[in-house]
């Protein structure tokens, strides 16, 4: 477990020499030991093109590689953070919401197009991240940010839940997206602007929901 | 369901807080200096002055040495029980026991006068002096560390009893091949963390849980001589490599 | 039912019921809900209508459906207040959610919005049910009865219930040490007998500056 919640805007990670951590840039607090920060090239793992691909699907959050021994503290811009931990399953989340993630943790991206259709490729327009999103799968710990704190929402067969994009923060699990709108939502925000679907998620799993329609 | 907790005159805690973001100071005929406009609602006979008023001429001698500032805070006196906050940050108390602390101008909100308040030669920050209890702004709660220790400069709220930092810059970084190149292309980008402030020796450190800085105060021009820092024009340093900006900022950087 | 799920997010549990919250401050639900948008025209409705003196701006949608639903808005602390038969006057801007016991309409506060920045008109909810209200940062509950009056900062001041009584009062008088920016201040001094609601932090306000 490499992240300690010091309080709901901190967290703190031990350094182990060999094990390297992601974290965003920038996202350092303070830290004590011989710690090295490294601007990452390559966005984590995947080499350039990867890093080519990310920045021009908008998700060319500059992550660094932090090595060392020692301990380091995290948080930014006063965001709550989350941490979740994941056993095995995939967590999907925009990366500019990642704050620190441990090194072990494989990274991708996904084009949310590819589960959702083009209702996938609204919701990015919608959450005004991109089309892709972020995937960290494996077992590890992931520290992410949200605006005013979240909740967790749990996932089960029969049970669906509706999400405000602008609210959506990340989800884990076996779920599946698409976007649907609630009966009168569309004529009350506006008809044809994004902002009147909901994210659907059903299958197993958990999401979390800020207590914000701010993005970070 | 369960409502807010209703607090009166009696149930306000003394000098203690009242919730994460809002602190209640009792004042038994005694006086507080307090920034304008961190007085969110009172009870009780209290008066609130601008530290010019005359009468303050004793109090202002002993307690308020930052004299361009002057102009941004009050003395509040009588009796009652008063509440402060500010923008919903967290608030705490601290207590000073014949000791020192330096804080950065702008978390600064309340104190006793018991306590002095100076400039600190470092820009920005304020120093207080003393014995007595004073009330400060966080964004989120403040942690304390004991050095050796570096921190971002911006995350730092301040110090007591620790010599004053010093800057460190990354060695990795100062050397690095890729230095000059980052700094004017943006590839590979700056970790945007070559730039720490160092701790040594004994002392506290309080740490902010966020990098969003509050509005700083102005804590007033120190005189034009040399020797002071901060004396020159300000903003006018040399920019450090890889500061963020120019170039970096065209590549969304 | 209305339950708060950590500080700043409500969850109100639905069973074919309907509740009144501040436009599009859904965040998630489960089951099936239908929003209905609060447009002018009928007494229930003309009444939660923000007024400003800039103009008017509906604010609000009614929710019904079957599951839970949860309410956020840009991340503020929220309050339960119960009422029964009481009034509660609130910010519009202040106010999340209200049960179907509760009818809301709208008071003539003169004075005291026109210093705070916020409006001509209070929102009343009145009834017998559970509102919601919102903060910047948690709100403190202050008791007033006949021996404490109580002084509010008009940026500070979100909502109150009871008997009340509010004067609007400047008096805070600041001279500086440079003899410039002297100004004055204004408070609400409130008497009676009631609860006030405070915030840890200020609207911009045009007199509050102490």
């Amino acid at each position: 477990m490499p992240f300690r919640e010091i309080n709901s805007k901190m967290v703190e990670a031990t350094v182990i020499p060999g094990q390297k951590m992601f974290s965003q840039r920038g996202a350092m607090l303070a830290y004590r030991g011989e710690v090295s920060f490294t601007p990452n090239i390559q966005g984590g793992q995947g080499g350039v093109m990867s890093m080519i691909g990310r920045r021009m699907a908008n998700e060319a959050t500059p992550l660094m590689t932090v090595e060392g021994s020692g301990t380091v503290m995290f948080g930014h811009g006063g965001h709550h953070i989350q941490v979740i931990n994941l056993t095995g399953d995939t967590l999907y989340v925009e990366a500019d919401r990642l704050l620190a993630f441990d090194g072990t943790l494989q990274q991708g991206t996904m084009f949310m197009g590819s589960q959702g259709g083009v209702m996938g490729m609204v919701r990015g327009q919608v959450s005004g991240q991109g089309l892709f999103t972020t995937t960290l799968k494996g077992h590890g710990a992931v520290a992410v940010m949200a605006h005013g704190g979240v909740i967790e929402l749990p996932i089960a067969p029969g049970r669906e839940v509706h999400v405000d994009p602008q609210a959506y923060v990340a989800h884990h699990g076996d779920v599946t997206n698409k976007l649907s709108t609630a009966l009168g939502w569309r004529e009350m925000v506006g008809r044809g602007s994004g902002e009147g679907f909901q994210l659907e998620l059903s299958g197993s799993g958990a999401v979390y929901v800020q207590a914000s329609e701010e993005k970070l | 369901m369960s409502g807010p907790v209703v607090f009166d005159p009696m149930t306000l805690p003394s000098d203690d807080n009242v919730n994460a973001y809002t602190f209640c100071v009792e004042l038994k005929g005694s006086q507080w200096f307090l920034q304008k406009g961190k007085m969110i609602a009172y009870y009780g006979r209290i008066e609130f002055n601008g530290i010019g008023h005359g009468r303050f001429q004793g109090l202002i001698r002993t307690s308020f040495h930052s004299p361009l500032h002057a102009a941004d805070w009050v003395v509040a006196e009588g009796s009652g029980k008063m509440l402060l906050a500010d923008r919903a940050f967290d608030v705490n108390s601290y207590d000073l026991d014949d000791g020192n602390l330096t804080i950065r101008s702008g978390n600064l909100l309340a104190y006793q006068p018991t306590l002095a308040l100076k400039q600190s030669i470092v820009p920005g920050f304020l120093t207080l002096i003393g014995t007595g209890k004073f009330v400060a702004a966080s964004n989120g709660p403040v942690v304390f560390m004991e050095p050796p220790l570096r921190v971002d400069p911006q995350a730092l709220v301040g110090w007591a009893d620790c010599p004053s930092p010093c800057h460190h810059y990354d060695h990795g970084y100062m050397t690095g091949v890729m230095g000059g190149l980052r700094a004017f292309t943006g590839i590979g980008g700056a970790s945007g963390e070559e730039h720490q402030f160092e701790f040594v020796g004994a002392g506290t450190v309080l740490l902010q849980s966020s990098e969003a800085l509050m509005a700083e105060q102005p804590t007033g021009a120190v005189p034009q001589q040399a020797g002071i820092p901060g004396a020159g024009q300000p903003g006018s340093g040399p920019r450090r490599p890889g500061q963020r900006g120019d170039f970096q900022h065209h590549f969304g950087l | 039912m209305f339950r708060l799920q950590g500080s700043k997010t409500l969850a109100v549990d639905l069973a074919g019921d309907a509740v009144k919250a501040k436009n599009g401050s859904m965040v998630a639900y489960d089951g099936r809900m239908t929003f209905k948008k609060m447009t002018g025209g009928g007494e229930g409705l003309r009444g939660m209508v923000t007024r400003r003196l800039t103009g008017e701006q509906m604010a609000v949608m009614e929710v019904t459906g079957q599951g839970t639903c949860f309410f956020a808005d840009r991340a503020s602390e929220i309050s339960l207040v119960s009422l029964h038969g009481d009034k509660l006057y609130v910010e519009a801007s202040n106010l999340l959610c209200t049960d179907s016991g509760l009818r809301t309409g709208t008071t003539f506060t003169g004075m005291r919005g026109s210093a705070a920045g916020n409006g001509l008109f209070t929102t009343t909810v009145e009834g017998t049910g559970q509102a919601a209200i919102m903060s910047d940062g948690s709100a403190v509950a202050l008791r007033v009865s006949a021996q404490y009056p109580l002084f509010v900062d008009p940026g500070a001041y979100i909502a109150h219930q009871g008997n009340l009584q509010q004067h609007f009062q400047s008096g805070v008088n600041f001279r500086t040490l440079m003899g410039e920016g002297s100004g004055e201040s204004f408070q609400i001094r409130f008497e009676g007998e009631g609860l006030v609601y405070v915030q840890p932090s200020e609207r911009n306000t045009i007199g509050g500056n102490v």
